[in-house]
């Protein structure tokens, strides 16, 4: 008799394109490496140590979190991995230890999960932890002192701060390909310029990331710097500079990108990237902070909602 | 199953299936001992109903459950009636299913009663005997006065992925859609005939006399609402007059010139057979016979946890048990193992995108998602364009977090339809 068999029955549509949470998380993971094992290997084993544990912690967080709520345990899409990269990246190698935990419960319990957890954050998680860490903490992100002991075959000096307070002229030391291939200070997984774009493009190639928000927050940052090294070249640096220095490219390509605090549609997508561009130029020249990427990349999260509301109209509903 | 591309920067395509040039003859699946019958009508009126256990059917015959229903089905094959029983389909639809044991091939006999109604061809007829054919036509759009029905559109392109039975009728039986369209104008006086194919068939469509559309390749182009949306856009029919167009199967088209120039009724319907090893096939079934003939036939097994569609990949439906009939309206029939399954999930929406850039009816999946899942089917409604929602299914298929978004948006409808339902009745 066939009435025995128990045929599996669900709704529609009965396939799938086979896309996952963690297959997304992974590949993340594995473009960010590309940026930060040469930062490991130049800042040495501190850097490892970071990285991993703000990873550890950024896990250890989540499990926690759905331990207290009694919610399924969700570590295993790899978002709370994720973002203890994403911040790792983002630090100097020499960030001690309580730092770091304090930075991924920040992240994972303040960013995400109180907000009901993935999907549900309006910020990017890992840009939230680090602006309250440089607020709470700030000699501890002054690259310039956390780095001083060591030994660099280029000016070990966070080009922002020059450019800062000497104007373009300071900065003309740094060659932009030298940029380019990491011969800067800043955080671990910030600085090589070349592995965070193939990283960036290989996330865009593969879908994972939305190539409209990289894009227009790169144009946005080279057409404002351009203007502000127009109008000025003596006190501003030109475009190139501004787009191989501090978290521009981590920002462009890793954390604009975030899902959950990102524009879905294609001219909010645009929107969103060049107003995070054009505001990261703001702060950097006219602002008192020396980087502004963080600090933009809130905004347009904030205004996320309010831009994606720019939208073709639904099947039917008028012209 | 086709799975997202290495490279995710394009938006994710779907391509249709599209007859080969050398499609191989369709299998004829021979009647078995039993068919069964789907009836859209709960079996309420048990005792006084119009057919008993013990009954005879010819083949051919109305069988419906009250007289005068438009829910009637037409008996391919002469037998006994063996069981009635109700069931609860999709959605907790109320249905009555009638098994038929089937008298051996030499004993057959043919209701004749169609055999009059032929002679005077007529929307009237048509609607009372014609409803239960192949492909399911559906004569009731002519009656609604307050919408008139301003084309006629004839799908030759297949709705659903993997499926070609449509095609199979445009591209070896040209002829008898032309008759059967040419019938369809001339009962019910309208002169705007469409033939719908895909790009590949437009020559041999050429023949049937009727204006001819080509849809492209890519899922959900086919969507009878899209083509609608479409023609509404083209002004081909008025705009105002928004379901002023009736939709027929090549299929469907066929079967009706068929019954009008021969008296009587072509009862097997055209299913197109995937296996599990993804091999298609066309076969011709009597309508009623029970999946299992089939699966007999090609030797094909079925274990615990496997699935099978009736229907296409995105908008069929999947059923319990193999005793499931071929109903007039099953263009495909999937078999599905275990191993080739995706399961869902309950993880929230990520708000990755890929929903919305999909959409052929722009909704905003990742808002309306959020809703949806919350119960909130009002808003859904009013705020977040649930109805705009042609159903078509590309949003669970692409969704990162594996949400049944599909799943979620049919039942707000039916919840929101059902508690409009309510009121009005007790208004
Ligand atoms: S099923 Fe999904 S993709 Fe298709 S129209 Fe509806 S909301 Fe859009
Ligand atoms: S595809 Fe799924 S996870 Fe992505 S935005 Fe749509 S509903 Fe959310």
């Amino acid at each position: 008799m066939h009435s025995t068999l128990k045929l599996t029955v669900s709704h529609a549509p009965f396939w799938h394109n086979g896309s996952s949470i963690s297959t997304k998380s992974r590949n993340i993971l594995l473009a960010s490496l590309v940026a930060v094992i040469p930062g490991c290997y130049q800042y040495g084993m501190a850097a490892v140590g970071v990285v991993t544990l703000s990873i550890a912690s950024a896990i250890l967080w989540e499990l926690l979190i759905n331990f207290i709520s009694r919610r399924p345990i969700s570590v295993g899409d790899g978002n709370a991995a994720l973002i203890g990269m994403m911040f790792a990246m983002m630090l100097p190698a020499t960030m001690p230890w309580w730092a770091v935990i304090t930075g991924t419960f920040f992240a994972v319990v303040i960013g995400k999960e109180i907000f009901g957890g993935i999907g549900a954050n309006p910020f990017n998680p890992a840009v939230l932890a680090m602006t309250i860490l440089m607020l709470s903490w700030a000699d501890l992100f002054d690259f310039n002192a956390a780095l001083l002991n060591y030994q660099f075959d280029f000016k070990a000096v966070y080009p922002l701060v020059l450019s800062k307070t000497f104007g373009a002229s300071a900065v003309d030391p740094f060659a932009l390909m030298d940029l380019l291939f990491g011969k800067q200070i800043g955080g671990i997984g910030s600085t090589f310029g070349i592995g965070l774009i193939a990283g960036g493009v290989y996330l865009i190639l593969r879908g994972f990331v939305r190539w409209e928000i990289s894009f227009s927050f790169l144009v946005g940052i080279f057409v404002s710097a351009l203007c502000f090294n127009i109008l000025n070249p003596e006190a501003y640096a030109g475009p190139g500079f501004h787009l191989l220095t501090g978290y521009t490219l981590i920002g462009a390509f890793f954390l604009a990108t975030e899902d959950s605090s990102s524009p879905v549609n294609f001219i909010p997508m645009l929107i969103y990237g060049l107003l995070g561009g054009a505001l990261t130029v703001l702060i950097r020249n006219i602002g008192t902070h020396i980087d502004g990427v963080l600090y933009a990349i809130l905004i347009i999260n904030l205004v996320n909602p309010i831009v994606d509301k720019i939208r073709p109209k639904a099947l039917g509903k008028g012209v | 199953m086709i799975k997202r591309s290495f490279f995710g920067l394009v938006k994710p395509k779907l391509q249709y299936e599209i007859i080969d040039e050398a499609q191989a003859e369709p299998v004829r699946i021979k009647p078995g001992k039993q068919i069964m019958l789907y009836i859209d009508q709960p079996d309420e009126n048990a005792g006084n109903a119009l057919f008993k256990i013990g009954d005879p059917v010819k083949s051919g015959q109305k069988v419906t459950l009250s007289d005068g229903s438009a829910d009637y089905l037409l008996s391919s094959k002469s037998g006994q009636i063996s069981k009635i029983s109700p069931f609860v389909g999709i959605l907790g639809k109320k249905s009555t299913s009638l098994t038929i044991d089937v008298d051996g091939e030499s004993s057959q006999s043919r209701d004749e009663s169609f055999k009059s109604a032929c002679q005077a061809p007529s929307l009237e007829n048509a609607r009372d005997f014609l409803a239960g054919l192949p492909g399911k036509p559906d004569f009731n759009v002519f009656f609604d006065s307050e919408k008139p029905v301003k084309a006629i559109v004839v799908l030759g392109a297949d709705d659903d992925l993997l499926g070609i039975t449509n095609q199979y009728f445009v591209k070896n039986n040209i002829i008898a859609i032309k008759t059967g369209i040419e019938l369809l104008c001339k009962i019910t006086g309208i002169s705007h005939a469409i033939l719908i194919v895909p790009q590949q068939l437009e020559q041999v469509a050429g023949s049937s006399g009727a204006i001819i559309k080509t849809v492209d390749s890519e899922y959900p182009s086919a969507h009878p609402e899209l083509i609608m949306q479409h023609m509404l856009a083209s002004e081909d029919v008025d705009a105002k007059s928004k379901s002023g167009i009736a939709f027929f199967s090549s299929e469907a088209v066929c079967a009706i010139g068929a019954a009008y120039t021969t008296g009587k009724f072509f009862l097997e319907k055209m299913v197109t057979f995937v296996s599990k090893d993804g091999n298609k096939r066309l076969v011709s079934v009597p309508i009623g016979t029970p999946l299992q003939d089939i699966l007999n036939e090609f030797n094909e097994t079925l274990n615990d946890g496997d699935r099978v569609v009736f229907g296409g990949p995105m908008k069929g439906v999947s059923v319990f048990s193999t005793d499931t009939p071929v109903m007039p309206d099953t263009d495909t029939i999937i078999i599905q193992d275990k191993r080739q399954i995706t399961e869902g999930s309950d993880i929230a929406c990520i708000n990755c995108g890929e929903c919305v850039r999909v959409c052929p009816a722009n909704i905003q999946v990742n808002q309306l998602i959020r809703f949806l899942e919350a119960g909130q089917y009002e808003e859904a409604a009013d705020q977040h364009d649930l109805f705009s929602c042609i159903e078509c299914g590309f949003c669970s298929y692409v969704c990162e977090s594996r949400i049944p978004v599909f799943q979620h948006i049919k039942l707000a409808k039916h919840t929101l339809e059902s508690m409009k339902a309510a009121e009005e009745s007790n208004a």
